[in-house]
């Protein structure tokens, strides 16, 4: 058994005792909402069919009847426009439907990865984006984003992260997985679009598990939380999933066990997350993690690690962008307390048999870590 | 990086290539092989491999080199296919619904640089195309055999 194995089942046995779920008084149901009307309006538009664009949410309470509905967009991968208007068109398109909810959601996460190589003018060209969305925003970083200039850019213009804030009866915390990677930039005097390039590269090796919170960051999220009832509803946003996916690509943050050490006692918490371009998810103990999509492209699923709670998407077809248009809604099975729900613009979001799925196509794959940059 | 050692060695393979080459009989498998000779085949090899991956993940240079242009939206295969994935060599041929007929992994490769990649088709027996192909197949060379599988 290789060594992923060993940790993942360490995670399993340390944190899914038997019989222990997340709390049944948090009723959440997620769908990505798309228009067809706006699908089939502008010209050009159905072109982007293929991807699935914002996730919006609506979180019910049962404890206290407040319901509320926010919205959820990231990895808008953004290319100076010269170079890539794709992602631009897509983005613009998503942002258009946020604006147009109705009634609004009361509030926009924006889960990182914003530009593609940090640059400011990506950056700056998001922002621009950004601005046709009149609800209130709140940020955080994605590695994308940060490791051209080391935030500088990105924090004048959103903030910086960790942040906090109460709404509606729950505890809301941004956090900030990205700047805390190890050094590999010094000592081999790289230039920062080459530290970039190495970032912003999923299968490289030279980044390594850059993925984490830290120790400052822990300390901190560990006062924000005491502070709050260990019953009470948090929702954690983060730009890398909270457990152990797939470290490779850093589908994970490396100091998962101090997370999770840290959220035990608290027994509604969820984690929404970015980074990973895929609809995934998971429970580990009391934390319910979900994964959020991609404007810009979705991933495949990680060779190995998929949580067995995930229900996967269906294939993506890149070249039949009429593939698929319209709603789907489902419920995930076995999940009563957790009632979820995508409205994808394609015809089918979710596999239904293993040969369109993403995860079950690749029966006999096997897949072997890249050596040309480390040779 | 290729060493001093190994361009000896590179340089033993193809003297043996172009002898081979010029003479009507191959004469490869007739001696037993040295072991410096089958490490100078691997690096041959390897050295496919690493040219491939760089091609796979977008490096400008390698491209300018071979003359090619696999992409022009800033994608590279690599964005879609991390370690090769999903690229499925083991599958091939099969028919390829995107295509509407019975293809091959290089048919393939040039189908995703000209739709995804909006790249330029490369010669399919080209050397940017065993480089690709040598790349993706090392990656996924503990797959299963699978041809045919949709
Ligand atoms: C925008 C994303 C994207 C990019 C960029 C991309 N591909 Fe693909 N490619 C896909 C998807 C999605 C599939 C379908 C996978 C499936 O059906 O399992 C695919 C399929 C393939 C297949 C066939 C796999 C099969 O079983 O049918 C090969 C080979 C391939 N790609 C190679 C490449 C190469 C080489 C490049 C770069 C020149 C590239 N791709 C760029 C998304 C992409
Ligand atoms: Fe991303
Ligand atoms: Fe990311």
């Amino acid at each position: 058994m290789n060594e992923r194995k060993l940790l993942q089942l360490e995670m399993d046995r340390t944190l899914r005792p038997e019989g222990e779920r997340p709390s049944s008084t948090t009723v959440m149901t997620r769908r990505t909402f798309l228009h067809k009307s706006l699908c089939y309006g502008a010209a050009g538009a159905a072109t982007y069919a293929l991807l699935p664009l914002i996730n919006t949410m609506d979180v019910a309470f049962a404890a206290d009847g407040q319901s509320f509905r926010f919205a959820w967009l990231s990895d808008t991968h953004l290319y100076p426009k010269s170079l890539n208007t794709r992602f631009v068109d897509k983005m613009v398109r998503a942002v258009k439907e946020i604006q147009g909810m109705n009634p609004p959601a009361d509030f926009l996460i924006f889960g990182g990865d914003l530009a593609q190589l940090g640059d400011p003018v990506e950056l700056k060209l998001g922002a621009e984006l950004l601005g046709e969305i009149k609800i209130k925003k709140h940020f955080i970083p994605g590695e994308h984003d940060w490791y051209l200039d080391m935030g500088k850019t990105w924090s004048k213009m959103f903030g910086a992260p960790p942040w906090t804030f109460d709404h509606k009866g729950v505890r809301f915390i941004g956090l900030d997985t990205v700047s805390h990677g190890p050094d590999y930039w010094t000592a081999r005097k790289m230039t920062p679009q080459e530290r970039m390039g190495h970032m912003a590269t999923l299968d490289g090796s030279v980044a390594g598990p850059w993925a984490g919170l830290g120790s400052e960051q822990l300390k901190w999220l560990n006062s924000t939380l005491s502070s709050w009832g260990k019953d009470k509803p948090v929702i954690i946003f983060s730009h890398n999933p909270l457990y152990e996916y797939y470290p490779q690509w850093n589908f994970w943050v490396r100091d998962w066990r101090e997370v999770h050490e840290i959220l035990k006692p608290y027994s509604n918490v969820t984690n929404i997350h970015g980074h990973t371009h895929q609809a995934l998810y998971n429970e580990i103990g009391k934390l319910r993690s979900i994964g959020m999509l991609a404007t810009s492209w979705p991933w495949p699923y990680a060779p190995e690690g998929v949580p067995v709670l995930t229900r996967p998407m269906i294939r993506a077809d890149p070249g039949d962008h009429f593939d698929a248009v319209g709603w789907s809604s489902l419920a995930v099975s076995g999940m009563a307390r957790v009632e979820y729900e995508y409205m994808m613009w394609r015809k089918e979001v979710f596999a239904t048999a293993p040969v369109d799925s993403g995860t079950e196509d690749n029966r006999n794959q096997i897949l072997s870590p890249r050596i040309a940059d480390r040779l | 990086m290729v060493s001093k050692k190994n361009y000896t060695r590179l340089a033993i393979v193809l003297a043996l290539v172009s002898l081979g080459l010029g003479m009507q009989q191959v004469y490869a498998h007739k001696e037993p092989h040295a072991l410096d000779q089958l490490a100078a085949f691997e690096q041959v090899f390897m050295e496919q491999v690493r040219v491939g991956d760089l091609l796979f993940h977008g490096d400008g240079d390698t491209q300018k080199n071979l003359n090619v242009n696999l992409s022009r939206t800033g994608m590279a295969c690599a964005m879609c296919h991390p370690f090769a994935s999903d690229t499925h060599p083991h599958e091939f041929p099969k028919f390829q619904e995107q295509m509407s007929q019975f293809a091959t992994l290089r048919d393939m490769i040039n189908w995703c640089i000209e739709k995804p990649n909006e790249g330029e088709r490369i010669d399919p027996d080209g050397p940017a195309m065993k480089a690709l192909e040598a790349y993706i197949y090392w990656s996924n060379r503990n797959s299963k055999l699978d041809p045919g599988r949709h």
